[in-house]
């Protein structure tokens, strides 16, 4: 050992394994959830939301990029599309929320031994994930109804809900399923669970790819989400418009609006397609 | 306490794995799941994201009158639609119950029946699109509109893995029950026994993770040997998977009654305001 700080690399085949026990875990995790019932105390709701230990154990343990991307897809997978409840697009906001906030509580640490690591990187996976759902909760109600700001009491109450739903699941969840759990886990996996899968346990000898953030993939990825989401902010923007005009323009706004639909479509289209070829080619990068 | 107990026969392991598992392949046989997974894709497209942009009223009500009529002839499973209609019921129940806190009127319910509208016709064309779809039909769809072929693996592979997963959390689970002493008393609001079976739950993760880690390794060793890693890069092996899919004369009759409904009511919508 010459180099002090060596890459933390893995082979093909160890990211597949790394991918599929992240998925197939979190997915039962995910339909175990769904069994128990919940509790109502009041408005603060004792349920449980979802398992975080186990993806969040698995990014400490192993790469964070492939369990984070690993839990996400089980989550889709067990927890929509075998109940029946697959939503299509939003799925992808799921997905991308939950990956962002697991892979930055696996990089978070880089001794797996230390406790306060791992604890402030179990709350921080929560409290990231459970913020950027809250943001997203209230833009879509935000885009959903017509002049937001002019329905007296709706913004507060959809803000008032919101937060404290966030900080409802943060406090119980976050330490009841998130916290505790992976400081069980964690010391108790290391070192066991690697040599399974083949691999060397995660010291802090090894540095946590920097590099492995911004990967081409990872960037395009990133770009194009966010191209999305503005496109979509500008076409909500411009649908209002759209509807303003149509007391005055008449027939020409619904050929207008027709057509903005007929845009939004072939725009996604459009992304698939340029996604499925710079994927491709970041791969050949690879 | 009779009560709870003929609740927890039903809900048996056993009984949720075939509920599953009729879900997923219990109603293939219906005109939409025959649609070709592009079709419906692209269908889904419009109605999954048309509706956010749309304020009007009676179109977002046509549009709801399709999705329904659409949804009916997937003959999807009750159970489905009932935990979307208490979903839906449910969020705009506490924002118009807030609402009132914060100095709102009743003039708020139709900002919120329309967003009920929306969020309702955007359910549902995804339960037309995805739930009669069966799993294969999905990962080869997806696979096709270019997701990577580790998903749809992924899918297959958890249709193959959960009734084996779920069988073996339920052996840990059980076997820790026989081992352990359970609470002698319940405690306040059953507490006690609420926290005993929440750490089971949790620590019977805990032989799940070497196991599964273990059942990994040999997953990919055995896709290894057949040159797994190729094949989802490959994209003469994704011509030869996805040869069956064809788009039909079934797939534009079906696209073509769509536009032209929709034609008709944003059109009609034009003349009938309310």
């Amino acid at each position: 050992m010459t180099q002090i700080k060596e890459r933390y690399t893995l082979t093909q085949p160890q990211k597949m394994m790394v991918f599929i026990l992240s998925m197939s875990l979190y997915g039962l995790s995910n339909m175990i959830t769904e069994l128990v019932p919940e509790v109502n105390i009041g408005p603060v709701n004792f349920s449980i939301e979802y398992f975080a230990f186990i993806p969040l154990t698995l990014c400490i343990l192993f790469h964070p990029f492939y369990a984070a991307i690993g839990a996400s897809i089980g989550e889709v997978i067990f927890g929509e599309v075998m109940l029946g409840q697959f939503s299509g697009f939003g799925e992808i906001e799921k997905l991308v929320i939950f990956t962002l906030a697991m892979y930055v509580a696996g990089i978070i640490v880089n001794n797996p031994k230390n406790k306060v690591q791992v604890g402030i990187a179990a709350m921080t996976g929560v409290i990231i994930h459970q913020f950027l759902n809250m943001i997203s909760d209230i833009t879509k109600v935000w885009i959903g109804v017509d002049d937001f700001e002019a329905v007296s009491g709706l913004p507060q109450s959809v803000v008032a809900i919101e937060g404290f739903s966030f900080l409802n699941d943060v406090l119980f969840s976050g330490i009841l399923f998130a916290l505790l759990p992976t400081l069980y886990l964690v010391p108790r996996l290391y070192g066991k669970i690697e040599p399974l899968l083949g691999m060397k346990p995660r010291d802090n000898k090894t540095k946590y790819p920097i590099s492995g953030i911004l990967k081409p993939r990872f960037i395009i990825i990133g770009v194009l989400l966010s191209a999305v989401a503005m496109g979509c902010e500008f076409l909500s923007e411009a649908g209002i418009d759209i509807f303003e005009w149509e007391a005055e323009f008449g027939d020409t706004a619904i050929w207008i609006s027709l057509a903005a639909a007929a845009v939004v479509a072939l725009i996604t289209i459009i992304v698939l397609v340029t996604g499925k070829n710079k994927a491709k080619r970041s791969m050949a990068n690879e | 306490m009779a009560a709870a107990k003929s609740f927890a026969d039903k809900l048996s392991f056993e009984q949720i794995k075939i509920e599953l598992l009729n879900t997923a392949y219990g109603n293939d046989r219906t005109l939409i799941a025959k649609l070709d997974p592009r079709t419906l894709f692209l269908w889904y497209t419009f109605f999954g994201i048309a509706p956010w942009f749309i304020y009007s009223k009676m179109i977002l009500a046509g549009m709801l009158v399709f999705v329904i009529g659409t949804t009916i002839m997937t003959k999807v499973s009750r159970l489905i639609i009932f935990i979307l209609i208490m979903g839906l019921l449910g969020e705009s129940g506490y924002l118009l119950i807030a609402s009132f806190f914060f100095g709102g009127n009743l003039g708020i319910i139709v900002p919120l029946l329309t967003l009920t509208m929306k969020l309702s016709v955007i359910s549902l064309a995804s339960i037309t699109a995805f739930c009669s779809m069966s799993p294969e039909r999905l990962g080869e769809g997806l696979l096709r509109i270019g997701v990577p072929g580790q998903v749809s693996f992924s899918i297959s592979y958890g249709y193959r893995m959960l009734p084996t997963l779920f069988e073996e959390y339920n052996h840990i689970f059980m076997s820790y029950r026989l081992r352990g002493k359970s609470p002698e008393k319940h405690g306040l609001f059953y507490f006690r026994t609420v926290i005993y079976f929440i750490k089971l739950a949790v620590k019977s993760f805990y032989p799940l993770l070497l196991s599964m880690a273990k059942r990994a390794r040999t997953t990919v060793e055995a896709l290894e040997t057949k040159g797994g890693q190729y094949a989802f890069r490959n994209p003469a092996v994704k011509k030869l998977k996805l040869a069956k899919l064809r788009i039909g004369k079934n797939d534009y009759f079906f696209l073509l009654i769509s536009v032209l409904y929709l034609m008709s009511i944003f059109i009609s919508s034009h003349y009938v305001q309310f």
